[in-house]
């Protein structure tokens, strides 16, 4: 299982990984503004896979610091996107990418009301229109590349690689440096575990973000299981709803042909 | 002016209100969602889900609940409701299939789940039991017509298969009922806790039973007038009865909900506002309401009560999946002027098939001759 390691300590936000993205998807380019921060553009959308969120966050004694946090699909092991779609357009691949099938998707976006961190996005201007978002360049991981956004990163920020191994650099860096890290890798366990992992300076709650993506309120479960232990119970309703339903028309069919046999006795 | 005439131009509006839906209808298929809807990404489900689709299905829950009241509990009276009763469920999930493909991003696939399969995802099953359940109900009224045609030998043939079909009927209904609310079960983060419930299945459930007893009440009622006939106001009472009671499991139910997960019940925002609209003006309320006899064996009491009880299930739907939304974003949706009008259009056409229905088919039984077997 591959996986992505963003040590946001590392990033300079250069935006190098957004225009590789842009170039590898063959995506439009656009006019944009600076967002409420340095931020640009200012949402993901069905045109940009991934931004880098800028983060100004000023300490008690004056000093600016910055955060650049690169967001994008977090690849779950276990995708609530994948549980929710009807006619299973998004899958996990076991070399880690979440994907989606243009020809499969019938879009009703229950993936995007699903998506526990809000990012798959829809094409709102096409009359085809089809769910978009980060496909970990699952095409480049088949033919032995690494993602776009990796493979351009100049600082090492983005750390392409086995998804165990980046888990154990990642804890080896929180280890090696203590204060310098928030103690968690976020997507460690975070809604089950993510193939996109996150090494930060300050928790996503410190940074405000997370209300914008990076909920910390998520829990180790992953939330498309809610929907499959659901589903593992419906045959059994079905089955015990059919049987007393079936039993019962017969009981009351058999009482009201007695009773009409009473009735004609007396 | 005579009541015919009355009726003529109720219709005249009607098949206006449906032109202007379907325009809009056309125009939404060229145009796109985004241009046509106030949609987003940061709202993707908006007015059409939350009442064509989840609404529009609850309030068609008087088909199954009737035929169950019937067949299962044995509760013969209803007999003559039965029929009003699908023929509004089959109104009311044909109305619900054209809402869904418009709101489709590319409805043209609609038939995509009938092939492509994915048992995890409670969508997936909910799409199959709308299906099903949609074809259960055509075959009923189906055999309306061929009671009409007076094709009797047919008739005979679907009756020997008639368990099959009420029993279907509501193992279908039981099962989407309950897991048009379990879809939420994948976003309890993303909603108002007051509604994110772990028991929002049968909760969906209990309060879809609520809906359909409502409409069927409102139904009997305004349709008796507009046919001019009396409305039978013992059974409809008697169903009044039970709607009490079913609110009164319904408030009980929802209260050990919201206990047993320590929701802080008191506030003044916007989302504890609608939660005591919901709970207490629309499923208390009613339910005391039809605890008295004199409002049960009113024509007028009974219109308010059960009104009141199916408008808590629509505010229900909506807060579930609209109001209670994305509260902590910093995005707001109203719906467009084109979700508005293609509801309103959806809605004018569900009367007129009705209307339909009652005229041309056999739907009261005296007028159909042959009596149901059982």
């Amino acid at each position: 299982m591959k996986a992505i390691l963003i040590d946001t300590t590392k990033c300079i936000g250069c935006r190098a990984c957004q225009v590789a993205c842009k170039s590898w998807n063959s995506l439009p380019g656009e006019k944009t503004a600076f967002s409420e921060t340095w931020a640009n553009p200012r949402y993901l959308d069905a045109d940009n896979y991934n931004r880098i969120i800028f983060r100004e966050v000023t300490s008690p004694d004056g000093q600016v610091q910055w955060h650049f946090i690169s967001r994008r699909c977090m690849h779950c092991l276990t995708p609530a996107c994948a549980s929710a779609c009807p006619v299973g357009a998004l899958q996990k691949l076991l070399e880690g990418p979440v994907v989606y099938n243009d020809d499969m998707c019938i879009g009703c976006r229950y993936c995007m009301m699903a998506c526990p961190f809000q990012i798959p996005k829809f094409e709102w201007g096409m009359a085809i229109p089809y769910i978009r978002k980060c496909t970990f360049c699952a095409d480049r991981l088949a033919i032995n590349q690494e993602p776009a956004c990796a493979s351009s990163c100049p600082t090492g920020s983005l750390l392409f690689g086995d998804r165990d191994k980046l888990l154990k650099e990642a804890h080896r860096r929180i280890g090696a440096h203590p204060g310098k890290y928030y103690p968690e890798v976020y997507g460690e366990k975070t809604g089950g575990g993510t193939s996109t992992l996150y090494l930060t300076a300050a928790s996503f709650e410190t940074l405000g973000l997370n209300h914008e993506g990076f909920r910390t309120d998520l829990g180790d479960y992953p939330q498309g299981m809610y929907g499959r232990a659901w589903m593992a119970k419906v045959p059994w309703v079905a089955v015990a709803v059919g049987g007393l339903c079936t039993g019962l028309y017969y009981l009351n069919k058999r009482r009201g042909e007695v009773q009409t046999q009473e009735k004609k006795e007396e | 002016m005579s009541r015919e005439n009355k009726i003529g131009r109720g219709r005249a509006i009607l098949i206006g209100l449906t032109a202007l839906g379907i325009i809009v209808g056309i125009y939404r298929l060229f145009a796109g969602l985004g241009a046509a809807t106030n949609l987003s990404d940061a709202y993707p489900w908006g007015l059409w889900v939350s009442f064509d689709i989840l609404t529009g299905v609850a309030l068609a829950g008087g088909g199954f609940t009737i035929s169950a009241a019937i067949y299962i509990f044995n509760l013969k009276k209803f007999e003559p409701l039965l029929r009003p009763a699908k023929l509004s469920a089959f109104v009311g999930y044909l109305i619900f299939i054209i809402g869904l493909f418009f709101d489709l991003g590319q409805p043209w696939r609609i038939w995509h789940p009938i092939i492509m399969w994915n048992p995890q995802s409670v969508l997936f099953e909910v799409s199959w039991c709308v299906m099903l359940y949609t074809t259960v109900l055509a075959i009923d009224v189906f055999i309306w017509a061929l009671e009409r045609w007076q094709k009797y030998e047919w008739v005979e043939f679907f009756r020997s298969i008639y368990v099959f079909l009420i029993v279907a009927g509501i193992v279908l209904s039981t099962l989407h009922q309950s897991s048009l609310g379990a879809l939420f079960l994948l976003l309890p983060e993303k909603m108002s806790t007051l509604w994110a419930s772990p028991a929002i299945g049968i909760l969906f459930f209990t309060s879809a039973i609520i809906a359909g007893m409502s409409m069927v009440i409102i139904e009997s009622i305004l349709s008796a007038k507009a046919y001019g006939r009396k409305p039978e106001m013992e059974i409809i009472s008697s169903l009044g009865k039970g709607l009490g009671l079913t609110l009164v499991i319904y408030f009980a139910m929802k209260v050990t909900d919201l206990y047993a997960r320590q929701v802080s019940v008191l506030g003044l925002d916007w989302p504890h506002v609608l939660f005591y609209v919901e709970l207490l003006v629309c499923v208390a309320l009613p339910a005391l309401l039809l605890y008295v006899p004199e409002v049960r064996n009113s024509a007028k009491g009974l219109l308010w009560a059960a009104g009141l009880a199916a408008f808590g299930v629509v505010l229900n739907r909506f807060n579930v999946s609209l109001t209670s939304y994305g509260g902590y974003r910093d995005f707001w949706y109203f719906p467009s002027a084109i979700e508005i009008i293609l509801t309103i259009g959806l809605i004018a056409q569900a009367i007129l098939i009705f209307d339909f229905g009652m005229r041309y088919l056999p739907v009261y039984r005296e007028m159909s001759g042959t009596a149901e077997t059982h």
